[in-house]
């Protein structure tokens, strides 16, 4: 039996060390500002350098990888002999999935003896790399790569992946949610309070008053979804908003008991749509 | 009976009223009168009139129903007087308040007998003038009396309003409201005290603006109801129909408050009805309603203590006084001041006309832009079921001849509004059903020309009356561009101008909500004084279910409106929401105060900036920066951690900018947001959740 390796894209948000820990290599994605001709990938720039440009008002663009890219990292991994199990960013977001998807299908006549499973973890940011987490937990548990892929198949509609950003532009100005009726405007002082759904689009679902009561509602809702509140893995990432992130953190742990295992940045992949002060909490419940 | 003197004067179609010719006495006195023709605050010498109609009634009563039972039969004149052409002499009276008229001078008309002219003024002293009936021609020149004596009256009452909120307005949203009644009866040629006051009191209701407006407006309603059914009333049965006025004017209050208009118009009431005896004539009711009014309103400090804490009378009581002294005064023959420039009568809703220059349309001119239609339709029962009138059938003919098409009916009246190329087919059409009040028609291309920015509005189908039927609508009263800029981003449609200088009327919720097509509608009044014309307004409408979330001002109303979420399906779910929300504000007001006083515990000097929370005046500083810190420091006290500022148009960026500095340094750990709001008054709400 090969070895096989699981394999991700930099929208999961886990730094570079720690994914090396994991052994799980990755794609890095890419974006770049508006008043600037080049390419950055998340490590080309430190986080709190791109979130200050951003609040002093540059736009910052992403462009989804092409397949090429995709199949060159690829056909090096399975070259070697590995099997490849690559857990993707949500395609309700990008098209980045849908790139990884057809580097695979190319490969697979290349290499037919080689098993390739792409999955769309219909996830982003530290939801994707929670599911990486505990995908590659498995993988050290013993599990095939067919185990681990229906493993993560089955960790992805019961994902609890809630957010509140500081300001809907950002995800307005990338079209990354459609707002309904209710989250039009621009709603001064109102938090609003989102999800990602079944299908990994951007759900705004609470308009919250005031910073303060958006983090207990995310709180409210890992008491409510959590399917093991004082066990299970939970992780945080934030948009250049340490406190806040500490914050949410000890409510959980006050309430629950429970440790947040990873507090990471949003990246400026994931928070060229999502904006500065975004605040995002992942845990597995029984649904999404 | 016998001291009746009774009158004959004309109706503008030149029929005479008639007096019965089988009395002697009244034969004399219907000539004695015709020889006397005298003009009391209008042209028209009404209780003359009146009193000319009583012979036939009272005979009739006395003939034929039982006592004390209303007349409801129609007088039938049974004699027709000589026309009088001589010009009217005009009487100037002027009297101290519920004392007898005293003649001043009375003119001799020529020809005229000294024995007439005794007559005359024996008639003006009021002794003999023993009014029993109240009509409809009385109380629409009653009506008209008082709504100009309140004219007269309604800067002071204005300065009545409570201190120390320059909240001055209770006086012109009366006058306005009664004027709105007036205008409504301006063209009622009738007798028919029923139908008077059903008209007068409807248009209140749909002109009702403020607090006091909307008690006016249901005051008179409750009053109408009363008249139901009767042609003209007698002290018992006006006593009883304003019994049923001060029930529903408390009936129309939440949590009616004693000290108020409330209190006077129950205590004059009470007072005048238990004073009624079977010589008991309109005038020595009115005289008893309006002296015990002014006694109440005197007395009204005694009851609420901010009055007397402000040292003030109410001020809505105080315009009912007026009101009904103006009543009393035409009831007594007196003029209302010198009434040269009255122009009660005038709609107060139409808007001046702006000048408009008329060259924009010219001989090659094309009309392209079509003419914007208003009309006010009574309908007939003469040509069709009235209660049967089909405004959905109406809106979908309009929709063959133009656009932005608005029209709801109230009773009996349709409104219509639309724009089109042919407004002589929309009138010609609505004349099948009925007959109009009033014509409004636009050429639209003027208004183009006048305003390119109307003009744009006029074009964009935003105006329009939206196709699709929404499930929710909202409608927020507000003033000012930013404010209403941010409304209208949280989805509210419509927006109703006004604030606490500028109440609208029932009447303006009615046509914004016509304007949004949806099953729900949500209102926000935005100040307190505003809530009862919206709540009124969502009983009347009755194209959609409103709710009206009681927001006091823009913030709370911006606070609710921020949090509705119209994905809900359950409408008392989103109410329940945005009254949840609500709950957790408290909302502050720096002002500006307009006099010294000493307020709880507070000192104030005037010219100082005051600090309010609610209600309660909490701090007072002579600098507004200061005013402002020390009252964020107050509101923020506890468990609130964010304060939205709403900048009013008297704040300007730089103090906004120091403010927002000083406001960090107050509340450390508070989230802060400045909205430019623009409103008049508060130069800044602050709002604490």
């Amino acid at each position: 039996m090969a070895n096989y390796v699981i394999y991700t894209d930099s929208a999961c948000d886990i730094c570079k060390e720690t994914l090396s820990e994991w052994g799980v290599p990755y794609r890095n994605l890419t974006f770049r500002f508006a008043d600037e001709d080049k390419e950055y990938s998340n490590e080309d720039m430190p986080v709190k350098g791109f979130y200050d440009r951003m609040r002093a008002g540059g736009v910052a663009k992403t462009a989804a990888v092409n397949s090429e890219s995709f199949a060159e990292e690829f056909d090096k991994i399975l070259a070697a002999g590995n099997d490849l199990l690559y857990l993707g960013f949500s395609s309700g977001l990008s098209t980045t999935f849908n790139s990884a998807r057809l580097a695979a299908e190319q490969l697979r006549e290349k290499y037919p003896e080689r098993k390739i499973i792409a999955i769309d973890t219909l996830a982003a940011s530290a939801g994707q790399g929670l599911i990486v987490y505990l995908t590659v937990k498995a993988k050290r548990d013993g599990a095939t790569i067919e185990e681990a892929a229906a493993f993560a198949e089955g960790l992805i509609p019961r994902m609890g992946i809630w957010f509140t950003v500081d300001d809907l532009v950002y995800l307005k100005r990338g079209g990354r949610v459609s707002p309904t009726a209710a989250f039009v405007g621009n709603l001064l002082g109102i938090k609003p309070v989102l999800y990602m759904d079944d299908a990994g689009h951007l759900i705004p679902v609470v308009k919250v008053r005031g910073r303060k009561n958006s983090i207990n509602m995310l709180a409210d809702k890992y008491t409510e979804l959590a399917a093991n509140k004082e066990e299970g893995s939970v992780f945080i990432s934030h948009g250049d908003c340490l406190d806040d992130a500490k914050a949410l953190a000890d409510i959980l742990k006050t309430r629950h008991g429970i440790e947040v295992e990873i507090i990471t940045d949003v990246g400026p992949v994931i928070g060229a749509h999502s904006g500065p002060g975004t605040l995002a909490l992942f845990f597995v419940g029984n649904k999404r | 009976m016998s001291e009746e003197k009774k009158t004959q004067t004309q109706k503008k179609d030149g029929k005479a009223r008639g007096a019965c010719p089988s009395s002697d006495r009244m034969e004399k006195l219907a000539q004695a009168v015709e020889k006397v023709r005298v003009s009391v605050a209008s042209n028209v010498a009404i209780f003359c009139e009146e009193a000319a109609n009583l012979t036939e009634r009272a005979k009739q009563r006395l003939a034929s129903e039982p006592e004390g039972k209303p007349q409801v039969k129609k007088a039938t004149p049974k004699k027709t007087a000589p026309k009088k052409k001589a010009a009217p002499k005009r009487i100037v009276v002027r009297v101290p308040k519920n004392e007898n008229p005293v003649v001043e001078s009375v003119e001799p008309i020529e020809g005229e007998t000294a024995e007439v002219v005794h007559e005359k003024k024996k008639k003006k002293s009021g002794k003999g003038l023993g009014i029993k009936y109240l009509g409809g021609f009385l109380l629409s020149k009653m009506a008209r009396g008082g709504a100009l004596s309140l004219r007269f009256k309604a800067d002071e009452v204005n300065r009545l309003n409570v201190f120390p909120v320059p909240d001055g307005d209770t006086g012109d949203n009366m006058r306005m409201t009664i004027e709105s009644g007036i205008a409504a009866i301006e063209n009622l040629d009738s007798d028919d005290l029923a139908e008077v006051m059903k008209v007068l009191s409807h248009g209140m209701l749909l002109g009702a603006r403020g607090n006091s407006g909307v008690i006016l407006s249901q005051f008179f309603a409750g009053t109408a109801k009363g008249f139901e059914g009767i042609e003209k009333a007698d002290p018992a049965s006006l006593g009883y129909a304003l019994e049923l006025g001060v029930k529903q004017a408390y009936a129309s209050v939440m949590t009616p408050t004693e000290g108020t208009i409330l209190t006077v118009a129950r205590e004059a009431v009470e007072y005048a009805v238990a004073r009624i005896t079977p010589e008991s004539t309109i005038r020595t009711f009115f005289a008893d309603l309006v002296k015990e009014m002014h006694a109440s309103v005197e007395r009204t400090p005694e009851i609420l203590a901010a009055l007397k804490e402000a040292d003030v009378v109410d001020s809505g009581g105080a315009g009912l006084f007026y009101i009904m002294d103006g009543f009393n005064r035409v009831l007594n023959g007196e003029e209302i001041e010198a009434g040269e420039d009255s122009t009660v009568g005038v709609s107060p809703a139409a808007p001046a006309v702006d000048p408009v220059s008329f060259d924009a349309f010219g001989v090659d001119s094309v009309m392209t832009y079509g003419y914007c239609t208003e009309l006010l339709v009574r309908l007939q029962s003469s040509k069709g079921d009235v209660d049967a009138f089909d405004v959905e059938a109406l809106k979908d003919f309009l929709a063959t001849l133009g656009d932005s098409i608005v029209a709801f009916k109230t009773d009996s009246v349709v409104k219509v509004h639309v724009h089109t190329l042919t407004p002589e087919k929309v009138l010609e059409h609505l004349r099948i059903y009925g007959e109009f009040l009033a014509v409004k028609i636009e050429n639209m291309s003027l208004q183009h020309s006048s305003s390119e920015i109307y003009a744009s509005e006029e074009a964009t189908p935003k105006e329009e009356a939206p196709l699709v039927r929404k499930k929710y609508g909202a409608v927020a009263v507000c003033i000012g561009e930013g404010i209403e800029a941010l409304y209208r981003d949280m989805g509210c449609d419509e927006i109703v101008e006004g604030g606490q200088t500028q109440n609208p009327s029932t009447n303006d919720f009615l046509d914004a909500f016509s304007r949004v097509n949806a099953e729900h509608i949500f209102a926000f009044p935005n100040n307190g004084n505003i809530l009862m014309a919206a709540q009124q307004a969502a009983e009347l409408y009755t194209d959609a279910t409103v709710h009206v979330i009681p927001s006091k001002n823009i913030g709370t109303g911006y606070v609710a409106l921020s949090t509705a979420d119209f994905d809900n399906p359950d409408p008392a779910a989103i109410e329940a929401g945005m009254l949840e929300a609500m709950k957790h504000v408290t909302a502050g007001y720096v002002s500006p105060s307009i006099r010294d006083a000493e307020i709880n515990g507070v000192h104030i000097e005037k010219g100082d900036t005051i600090g309010i929370i609610e209600k309660e005046i909490v701090v007072s500083r002579r600098d507004r920066l200061e005013a402002a810190s020390a009252l964020a420091e107050r509101i923020m006290g506890e468990d609130k951690f964010m304060l939205t500022v709403f900048a009013g148009k008297d704040a300007d960026s730089e103090e906004e900018a120091q403010l927002e500095a000083r406001l960090h340094e107050v509340c450390p750990d508070a989230e802060i947001y400045f909205v430019d709001g623009g409103q008049d008054i508060y130069p800044y709400i602050f709002v604490a959740e």
